[in-house]
Parts: structure tokens; sequence; C-alpha cells
């Protein structure tokens, strides 16, 4: 691998970071080595917006080659708005602009003492003055720094002013509207004055064997254009499941409170497909393009909503206009800010104001009845301005009930708003949700897929009803062994690569010899590592719980009536994983088989 | 009626089912587009099979056997292994899930098939009451 630069903005001074060989073969890279790196560092003292919290920044050992969907980069540190392990992904083309500028990683410390962006060209650094660009959005100091770099070609990630007023939400965006949207690490970003890095590089990216991984990568992305989800994510984007994710109860309204709504049918990608798709937009070498380009009816081309947004500006606020929801999504990329957690928070106060727990008098006199479409755009702005009640949404979903006596409304695990996938539709999001170690996510195993089908055998994982119980426990710990490794190398999950396929091009790439079991025990070594981090930060079993509204039976759709047997499906969870019951640890025994000595020792001695 | 599949008299009686089902009319009455199913051999099929049915507005206006596709252009091409094909009239594979897992190929309007989710489901359950056994 190509060395991680390190930066301390307090000091302006760098250093070149080998990574140890013995970590690069046991965590491969992304979010996995970032754990192992920063295992040491994030302390339950730090404070993940101060000058000593780390923002480390890593690529994989496929990341910028041709292969399948590698076109991905992770950012990793402490959370700001849930204390605990933070890692968000995105896609675009920045992390293989990075590599191919020398370096595998950034891992940056300190804070300048105004505000920087930082342009690394083919290894040579430069700091400079960003005064001006404080305030501009996540768009617009894209076409700023190039322009003032005089380099079209270079990739910018930067914040907006989400990230600069210290929105625990806030993400890093770049590519116009490709976000590492999750976890407040943009807050990060912000607390060090960092406004954005420009990379730009004409490097090669290294590879233990080129010619069998250019004869693995080219059969690798013949079968995956021809794979069924592809053409779904190709033709509908990322929303293409969504009319059978409504059909199976798994797609939200109201708030997770209700199962039906009228006009839902509008708000799924084949919708946007049929009225406002003008053009589709593909990360790095990827054969999917799952990106969407509309056009609202002013001949201007933007980012089309995904899944995500789709929902959680739409039916999730009761909102059924693709119009409305575009550009709700674009107002908060541009801002810089989760769209997730976001509309989540936004979906509370409604929510709220549904049950009489706020009124006008809380709210600066907006009405938040389900489908007021204002007033979501009014409460996005005032939250990154953090004006007025904004001020209180600008603290998550978590802070805000807790606020008005009402955190169990709250639909959140530890401080992260539940992404968009109810888990009484699909039951295994239920443990996902309640072990993911950064929150209710979905990308740490996107089990939802694997509920309508995705199980493959040759990962020793078989198929359950959506609606079993604690029998699928295993299947759901093996999922998320497998997505470990995705989110490692750093493969974007939407790119249906059997793993026999993931396997070889690992090897390729890094000159090893691995079988299946041990590509997925290096996922479970990460797993339990960033378990750890998470028990060193104060997380116990007492963390792994479900908000009350995935514990109550939904009144209709196609997931009525079901509850999830959360408590039986735990336990079992815990004996399936090598967990100890009583302090959500995992078990001395577990950690010294996965080679974890030194965890073992720090958590059991 | 019930039939053999994949046999002429098993498509035979499907398009009697399908047009003397009130629930799939109604479900599937705004589906527009005919259909080809592409029975590729596995275990007890030795040749390919395929299958093409002619539906519109919840009635099916006829069916053929082909013995190639060639110059047709049905609206929708469904393509699998004839075990996934039997799985799926078995109930042991949801038809949804084999689309959206490289079990069952589409060719067509994606878009029309993923906004049609009850309308297949309600397709499948037809084949399924036809179906009294596999070949």
């Amino acid at each position: 691998m190509q060395p991680i630069l390190k930066i301390d903005l307090s000091t302006g001074a760098t250093e070149e970071y080998r990574i140890p060989k013995k970590w690069e073969q046991e965590y491969l890279g992304g979010a996995s080595l970032a754990a192992r790196l920063l295992y040491g560092a994030l302390s339950p003292a730090l404070d993940p917006l101060s000058p000593a919290a780390p923002l480390l920044i890593l690529t994989g050992p496929l990341s910028g080659t041709s292969g399948p969907a590698v076109g991905r980069f992770v950012v990793c540190g402490k959370s700001p708005a849930t204390g605990l392990w933070a890692e968000s992904n995105a896609g675009g083309f920045w992390g293989p602009e990075l590599r191919k500028a020398g370096y595998d990683g950034l891992w940056i410390t300190g804070k300048a003492a105004g505000p920087v962006y930082l342009h690394l060209a083919d290894g040579r650094l430069v700091v400079r003055e960003a005064a001006h660009l404080w305030g501009q959005d996540t768009y617009q100091i894209q076409e700023s720094i190039k322009t003032e770099i005089g380099q079209r070609g270079a990739r910018v990630l930067g914040i907006g002013p989400a990230g600069e007023n210290g929105i625990l939400f806030a993400g890093l965006f770049c590519d116009h509207g490709r976000a590492a949207g999750r976890t407040g690490l943009g807050a990060v970003m912000g607390a060090k004055n960092l406004k954005a890095i420009a990379v730009q590089g004409h490097g090669k990216i290294p590879l233990a064997d080129p010619e069998k991984f250019a004869g693995l990568r080219s059969a690798a992305n013949r079968a995956l254009k021809n794979d069924s989800m592809t053409s779904v994510l190709h033709d509908l984007g990322s929303a293409g499941a969504a009319d059978y994710f409504d059909y199976l109860g798994e797609m939200p309204k109201k708030y997770f409170s209700a199962g039906v709504l009228e006009g839902s049918e509008k708000i799924t990608g084949a919708s946007v497909a049929e009225t406002i798709l003008v053009g589709k937009k593909a990360c790095h070498a990827c054969v999917i393009a799952c990106g969407r380009v509309v056009d609202l009816g002013d001949g201007e081309k933007r980012k089309g909503p995904e899944y995500e947004t789709l929902v959680g500006f739409g039916p999730n606020l009761g909102i059924t206009d693709t119009h409305v929801i575009t550009r709700l999504g674009e107002l908060c990329d541009r801002y810089g800010v989760d769209i997730i957690s976001m509309s989540g928070t936004i979906g509370l106060a409604f929510r709220l104001f549904e049950l009489g727990v706020i009124s006008r008098d809380d709210t600066g006199g907006l009405a938040l009845t389900w489908g007021n479409a204002a007033a979501a755009e009014q409460l996005v702005r005032q939250t990154v301005r953090r004006e007025g009640f904004g001020e209180l949404l600008a603290l998550g979903s978590r802070a805000l009930g807790r606020h008005f006596g009402a955190e169990d409304e709250a639909v959140q695990v530890n401080g992260l708003e539940a992404a968009y996938h109810d888990p009484r539709g699909a039951s295994g999001m239920a443990l996902v949700y309640a072990t993911s170690p950064r929150g209710a996510c979905h990308n740490q195993s996107d089990y939802f897929l694997t509920e309508i089908g995705q199980a493959d055998g040759s990962l020793g994982m078989a198929f359950y009803d959506r609606h079993a119980g604690a029998e699928k426990a295993a299947n759901v710990a093996r999922h998320q062994d497998w997505r470990t490794v995705d989110n490692a190398l750093v493969l974007c999950l939407f790119a249906n690569v059997p793993p026999g396929t993931v396997l070889g091009l690992i090897n390729a790439a890094c000159g090893l010899d691995w079988t299946v079991d041990d590509m997925l025990r290096s996922g479970e070594r990460a797993w339990n590592l960033k378990r750890a981090i998470n028990n060193r930060l104060g997380l116990t079993r007492a963390n792994d719980k479900l908000p009350k509204a995935f514990l109550e039976p939904l009144p209709d759709g196609g997931a009525a009536g079901y509850v999830i047997p959360f408590d039986e499906m735990l336990s079992a969870y815990y004996t399936a994983r090598g967990w100890d019951p009583e302090t959500g640890r995992p078990t001395k025994d577990k950690l010294l088989a996965l080679g974890l000595d030194d965890v073992a020792a720090d958590l059991w001695e | 009626m019930s039939a053999v599949f994949p046999s002429p008299e098993w498509l035979k009686a499907l398009e009697g089912k399908l047009n003397t089902d009130e629930q799939y009319a109604r479900i599937a009455k705004n589906w527009e587009g005919d259909l080809v199913f592409q029975i590729e051999p596995e275990g007890n099929l030795k040749e390919r099979v395929i299958f093409y049915l002619d539906l519109w507005h919840g009635k099916c206006r006829g069916t053929e056997v082909w013995d190639e596709i060639a110059d047709k252009t049905p609206a929708f091409i469904l393509k699998a292994s004839y075990g996934n094909f039997a799985r799926i009239l078995k109930g042991e594979l949801d038809p949804m899930q084999a689309m959206l897992t490289r079990k069952l190929g589409v060719k067509g309007n994606m878009a029309v098939m993923m906004r049609s989710v009850p309308t297949v489901l309600d397709f499948v359950r037809c084949a399924r009451d036809i179906t009294n056994e596999i070949v």
C-alpha cells in the first residue's frame, strides 16, 4: 500500500506514515484499517470537536482501479453526534484521485488558526487560506477551488455551512452531492477550520499482480453489468426497489407511525424515471450508474434524489411530490448536512406536533403538519443557521426528544437517526440497527436486501423469512462481517459482486492467498474491534436497543401487526457473536481467537 | 384445471385461469405488455422451453409456445433456469426476490415491472394454482 499522509493543522507539520504490513494484511484498508489505526486515540475524554480529535480519510486496496464499483473512500473518527465510533463513506471520484496523488489516506489532526483548505497534487501538499470560501456551499466550493488552483481536473472534498456551524450531523461532500453524510464528521472537519481538500494526481494505482487483477476485474465488470440488480439500479436508481419495499411495509411513512400513505406510489425510482429523469451519473469506473440527473421543468439539470432522500423528505414527512423532495435534498447537499439525520429529526418534530407534545409556540409559528413541505424547508434552513427552533434540531433527534421529555419517540439508536428501512418489514434490520458500531445505520449491513433474497450461500448464509426471529441472528452477524469487508475495500454495496469474485480481486490486488473464510475473518475481526472501541467509549449491552416505534406494530400496510421478537433475537445474536451478555463486550476468548490480544488485555485485564 | 409444468397444457391452463380469475382481473387491470418465459434446461428439463403470453388489462389475450425468440420483441423476457422457475411455482422463491437477485433475468422496462409488484405476485398466484406437477 501507499503511505498515509499525516497532517497537523495546528503546526503545519506533515509526516508520511507507513502502515505496518501485519495491519495491511489483517484489515485490508478503509474503515477496518481506520479502526485499527484509531483504536488507541479514541478515548472517552476526547472531544470530537477539539484539535486533538483525528479525522482519518482512507481508501482501500481496490480504490481507483478499474474494478467493479471501487470509487469510494471512507472518513472515520469519533462522532460528535453519538460519542462513539464514526464512519461514513462516499462515492464519486475523490478517493481514486487521492490514490493517484500518491497517498492511500489522510490523517488530519490539530486546528488551523483560521479557515484553510488543502491542495494535494502528486505528493505535494499546500495549505491555502480559505477565509474567502467560508460560508460557501458544497457545490460552490467545487468551482471556487478548481478555479483558484487552476486545475479543472482536481477533485474537491469539503464542508458546507453546516460543518462550519458545528451541526452534529454535518457531512463531507464531493463531486456535487456525493456525501459522507453520517455521524457528523463534517462538524469535526469544520472544528479544525478545514473547509476543503483538493486532490489531483497522475500516479499509478499499486497492485500486487496487475495482470491477474486485470482479467478478474474485466470479468467482474461484465458480470456486474448483466446482473438483475444492476439493471434495476441503472434504470431506476437506488430507489429502484422502492415499490417492493412499500409493498412489504418496509418504507416508512409519517415518521414510522403509518404503514400506508396515499400517493406513496409516486415516490419511487420508477416514478422518478417516468417523470423527471433526464440522465444518469456514475462514480469512478462504475458500470451501474445509479446517480440520477433530473429536470424539474426549469431547464436546469440537477442531482436527482436517491432512496433515502425520496423517503426521508417524502413519505416520512407525508410529502408525495418528487419536485419538492428533489429541492429539499439539494438544499441539504449544498448546506452539507446528512439527509437521513436531517429529515429524521424533522420527522420527529412533525410527530411531536401531531402528538401535541409541541405546538406553534415551540416552532416559531410553524405548523408542522404532515405534507407541509414549506415548513420542512424552513426547518432545514433554521437548523443549519442555528436559528429559532432550528437550534434544537441542530442537536439531532435524540436531544430534540429529550428536550421535550419525549426521547423515546425519537427513532434513533445511540444518537444516530435510523435509515429508511423499517425493521418491521424486514426483521433482520432490527439487529443491524441495534448493534451497528455507528448507530441505526443501514450501511454496516444492508440486510434488507438479504431479506428479499440476496443471501449468498458461499458466505455460509441462508435465506430466512423476512419476519423470522432469533433463527436469523447468526445470518445477520455473518452479513455484517461480509459488509465489513466491503467497507474495508471500500466497495459500493450496490455492486452485487459475488464473494468469490471479490476474494479473487483482493488476492490479486494485495498479494494474498486468502480463502472465503480468511476474508470473512478479516471482517469479523474489524467488527469486533469497532465494538471494542465503542466499549471503551462507554457502550454496553444496554445500548443495543431499538426505539419505541420499532417495537410496536404498524397499524396497516405490508407489515401490519408484526411485532419484532427483539429480546430473543438479541440474545441469539450475542451467542452467535461470542459476546458477553453482561457487559456487551466481545469475550476474551473471542478477541484472542481473532488475534486482538491487545484489545483483550484492555477490555478484560 | 391443472397441469404439468412446463407443458403446452400448462400454458393453456394458465391462460384460462388468468381469464377467469376475478382477483387477477382487478389487480392487473392496468397491466399492458406481452411477455415471454424463457426456461433454460436443468435437471429433468432437457431442452429450452419458451412460453409467450399476451397480457392486457387483467386478461390474457393469447398464449403460444415458441421455438425461439429470434426477432420477436415482447415487452418483457423473463429468463431463468428450470430449477428457479420450479422454485417460484412451488412457493419456495418469491418472484420479486428472484428478479432482484440474479435468479430471474428480466429484459424490458424495469420501471413498469417494479411498479407492478401486486400484479407480478398475483400472476404467480394464478400460475401456482394451476400447477399440479412439475416435471
